[in-house]
């Protein structure tokens, strides 16, 4: 076939067939985006587990090497520590105002003009 | 007549397949099969694309992965009016560029220019002979005419979106493609004149 004019490579360049993709390349893609498998754990509940694992274990740790005391100890300390702190009004006067601020901002949503950032589909 | 005719309108409006951006919205709105049919729309031409550039058959799917996986997380970032396709084959463009890169640094060797088109099949047919001809003269370009011409082919990309595309002028593109074209004839005339 000659191709000397400009119509005729145009005309067989637009009738080349596409490159054939692999079969298993649709499902793949699909796999990895929109299809994708929840994950098992979100990643809170991740450092929560994390967490309890690490106090079991510490825990174990202390029980096993005998400082049983230690730990009474541990405990009484710390649940002291906490009825000072909340027993204190001051405390829990400034808690109760660090919540309400809390809220008030996770409530306020300030002065964004409504349509910024929102999709719109194409006509 | 008339009634009968809006209502054939209405059907159609109601059936007809949604548009890219309406994909985009939908897909946003929480709906996977929208992306699922985006993909079906154009898993084989960006395929092509990452192909032609490559000349790997893993790499060009692992490229077309890529392309979709970085498509689908920055959906958000999708400009309403923008055309899904010429967005996915830039995504696509530049995660070949970023192999090509990688392939320059890695290797010792320098690329070749030309490809080497092979013995190929026996004639079995005149249109596939042809086709493999006109296959055989593209990969024989070099990369930049290449993928203005992989470009055009797939589905006669315009020069604006081909130039969108590959960041480049749109005089560029409109050289490229008139250099791409000319060495092509030159090609497929001097084989013709050969066999």
């Amino acid at each position: 076939m000659n191709y000397d004019s400009d119509d005729a490579l145009d005309r067989a360049l637009f009738a080349l067939p596409l490159e054939e993709p692999p079969a298993d390349l649709r499902a793949a893609i699909l796999t990895a985006t929109a299809f994708r498998p929840a994950p098992l754990f979100n990643p809170w509940e991740i450092v929560l587990l994390g967490t309890i694992v690490a106090i079991a274990l510490w825990l174990g740790a202390v029980i096993v090497m005998g400082g049983s005391n230690l730990f009474v100890e541990s405990v009484e300390k710390i649940g002291g520590l906490l009825n000072e702190a909340f027993g204190n009004l001051t405390t829990l006067a400034w808690i109760a105002a660090g919540g309400a601020t809390a809220l008030w901002l996770s409530i306020f949503t300030g002065f964004q003009s409504p349509a910024k950032g929102t999709f719109t589909p194409r006509r | 007549m008339s009634a009968v005719l809006a209502e054939r309108r209405r059907v159609a409006t109601v059936y007809s397949e949604p548009d890219d951006g309406q994909l985009v919205a939908m897909t946003l709105g929480g709906n996977p099969e929208a992306f699922a049919t985006l993909v079906a729309r154009y898993d084989r031409a960006v395929y092509h694309l990452a192909f032609r550039t490559l000349h790997d058959v893993e790499e060009a799917k692992d490229a077309t992965q890529e392309a979709f996986f970085k498509a689908y997380r920055s959906l958000r970032t999708f400009k309403t009016g923008a055309k899904f396709s010429t967005w996915i084959f830039s995504i696509v463009y530049h995660a070949c560029c970023d192999r090509l890169n990688r392939r320059k640094r890695y290797s010792n060797e320098e690329l070749p220019e030309r490809a080497d088109p092979g013995p190929g099949p026996e004639r079995e047919a005149i249109a596939l002979d042809e086709a493999r001809r006109l296959r055989a003269a593209i990969d024989a370009l070099p990369e930049k005419y290449r993928t203005v011409i992989t470009l055009y082919h797939l589905q006669g990309k315009q020069y604006e979106e081909i130039a969108e595309v590959l960041g480049l002028p749109m005089g560029t593109v409109k050289t490229h493609l008139f250099r791409a074209k000319e060495q092509l004839r030159k090609l497929l005339n001097a084989e013709e004149v050969t066999e």
